[in-house]
């Protein structure tokens, strides 16, 4: 379980997040919808520990975490996909997914996973061997979520995973998501692109200009008249 | 024909210097986003503690190189540590941070063993390579021998450790390396290290070939913006290519013509390179 209680973020003095409190169960797959500069992102960085709440606490499988650092946040079992892949563009494919264990000691089950991945993802073992800045848009994203799967984490952090992807990739995406889900981990989606990030989830919530706005479930919200006109566009 | 051979190894020998030296500051740069003007005070510091252990404590020449790696990558690790991370958001104030570590490393050389110092480290192996009429002072093929054994290493290690992906993964991209665990903290202090002791080791093989003074890392620091100017900022390989080129240049128009006219002929090679192509030989136009 992944809960925000009253979470405020800043930059400076500007506000990205206004006292936002949320909660979402584990084992299941949950989104934040928002549109852009909504906060979505800062809400993802914050929980990794990459920007510090102004106020208000993280709480991870019942603890607090809003004040550890990136690396004691991945060993509590939460990985990061982020926006735009980021992708290390100059270290082969296998590296990339090799870093994303960076913290694990445990030789043997992260060869295991490796072999997973690659299994899994036909694409990424064809070009092991091949700079990340040689793959298409797609197979970077797919990179930048085997890596996060390197980590071995519990809750899954994902940043627009449909950003720039073609309505095929889009598909596959969610059915990447799903399987990710189904190996028993927690997934937190932020999209803009509603109407998938919705099919995929159990719960839901919408932020704009920092604030929630309307938190539930997510087979409910897309039938909500607010949520259609904004953010399905039908 | 003799002498043509030996000005060819002898710009092999000063390429494989020039390679040690640039390819520090360019991991530096890469990992850090810093350039370090005290490079040269380091290569200067290499030189010294080798004398200072390996001639004035009589232990010999390979302690003494050793003591010089040492030396210099704690040295490197202190700067970070003590100054550098606090400037990490700064990049202006880190730059002038190192032109006072460059000072003080100067002054400090100049304090402990004098202006005008003469000293005298042996070269490991005396003696003169004696080949069909030409002539090489054996610690020259040393030098081009240990740094091509150093470089070797350095890529072995950036390559194939979980350190070395670490460290390219911070060069690469900085919140990503966060995002995977990364202590980016460890990562600039480890690769500081590594930085200097690269100069360090530079320092140390040149030791028993050119004269030990407090301010010998200045022409060398040039000689590397050059040549890493020269390669395209942030590449390593681009970094090596360019020592080679432009060492190889500078000895020949040395030999041929003179020192001066060699400077001035390598900031016209120079320059030419960034006419013809302005993010350098190897440079990404835009790489960070
Ligand atoms: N590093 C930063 N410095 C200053 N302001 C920032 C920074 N990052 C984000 N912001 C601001 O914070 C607000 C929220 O940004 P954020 O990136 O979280 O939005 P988002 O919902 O992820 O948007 P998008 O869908 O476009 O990715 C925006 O107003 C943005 O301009
Ligand atoms: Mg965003």
């Amino acid at each position: 379980m992944i809960e925000l209680r009253n979470l405020s973020v800043h930059y400076g003095r500007a506000i990205a997040v206004n006292d936002v409190s949320l909660s979402f169960p584990s084992g299941t797959v949950n989104c934040i919808i928002g549109s852009n500069g909504a906060g979505k992102s800062t809400i993802l960085r914050t929980i990794s520990g990459l920007v510090r709440p102004s106020s208000g606490q993280i709480v991870f499988e019942g603890e607090p975490i809003q004040n550890l650092t990136p690396k004691q946040i991945v060993e509590r079992g939460i990985a990061h996909v982020p926006e735009g892949r980021h992708v290390f563009p100059e270290l082969t494919v296998e590296e990339n997914l090799k870093i994303g264990a960076y913290l694990r000691a445990d030789a043997a089950a992260v060869k295991r996973d490796f072999d997973a991945i690659c299994g899994a993802f036909p694409r990424l073992a064809e070009r092991r061997k091949q700079f990340a800045n040689t793959l298409s848009g797609g197979e970077q994203q797919m990179l930048a979520i085997g890596r996060a799967i390197m980590a071995a984490p519990r809750l899954v952090l994902m940043d627009e995973p449909s950003m720039g992807l073609s309505p095929v990739m889009v598909a596959t995406m969610g059915d990447i998501i799903r399987s990710i889900n189904a190996e028993g981990r927690s997934v937190l989606l932020v999209e803009q692109n509603a109407n998938v990030a919705l099919s995929l989830s159990e719960d839901a919530a919408v932020l704009e200009q920092g604030r929630i706005s309307l938190a539930g479930k997510a087979a409910l919200m897309k039938d909500d008249e607010h949520v259609r006109v904004a953010y399905i566009g039908v | 024909m003799q002498f043509l051979v030996e000005t060819v190894l002898n710009s092999a020998m000063a390429s494989a210097s020039t390679a040690l030296v640039v390819v520090g500051l360019a991991l530096i740069f890469g990992v850090m986003r810093i350039e370090n003007f005290a490079h040269g005070e380091l290569y200067m510091v290499g030189a010294y503690a080798t004398w200072l252990f390996g001639t004035s404590f009589g232990a010999g020449y390979w302690v003494g190189f050793a003591a010089a790696i040492l030396v210099t990558a704690v040295l490197g690790a202190a700067i970070e540590i003590l100054l550098l991370r606090r400037l990490r958001n700064n990049p202006m104030g880190a730059l002038i941070v190192t032109i006072g570590v460059l000072l003080i490393l100067q002054t400090g050389a100049a304090w402990f063993f004098g202006i005008n110092s003469n000293l005298l480290v042996d070269a490991p192996v005396s003696g003169v390579l004696s080949l069909g009429g030409f002539n090489m002072p054996w610690h020259r093929i040393v030098v081009i021998a240990a740094a091509v054994l150093i470089l070797t290493a350095l890529t072995v290690i950036l390559r194939t450790t979980k350190f070395g992906w670490a460290l390219r993964a911070v060069a690469q991209d900085k919140d990503a390396a966060n995002l995977q665990g990364i202590s980016i903290g460890r990562i600039s202090m480890s690769a500081m290290a590594l930085s200097a002791a690269l100069a360090g080791a530079a320092g140390s093989l040149m030791a028993p070939i050119v004269r030990i003074s407090p301010f010998m890392g200045q022409p060398v620091i040039i000689t590397a913006f050059i040549v890493i100017i020269l390669g395209g900022i942030g590449s390593m390989e681009g970094a090596i290519v360019a020592a080679v080129i432009y060492s190889t240049f500078f000895t020949f128009v040395s030999v041929y013509f003179d020192t001066t006219i060699a400077n001035v002929a390598g900031l016209c090679l120079m320059l030419a390179v960034l006419i013809v192509k302005p993010s350098g030989l190897m440079g990404k136009a835009q790489k960070v």
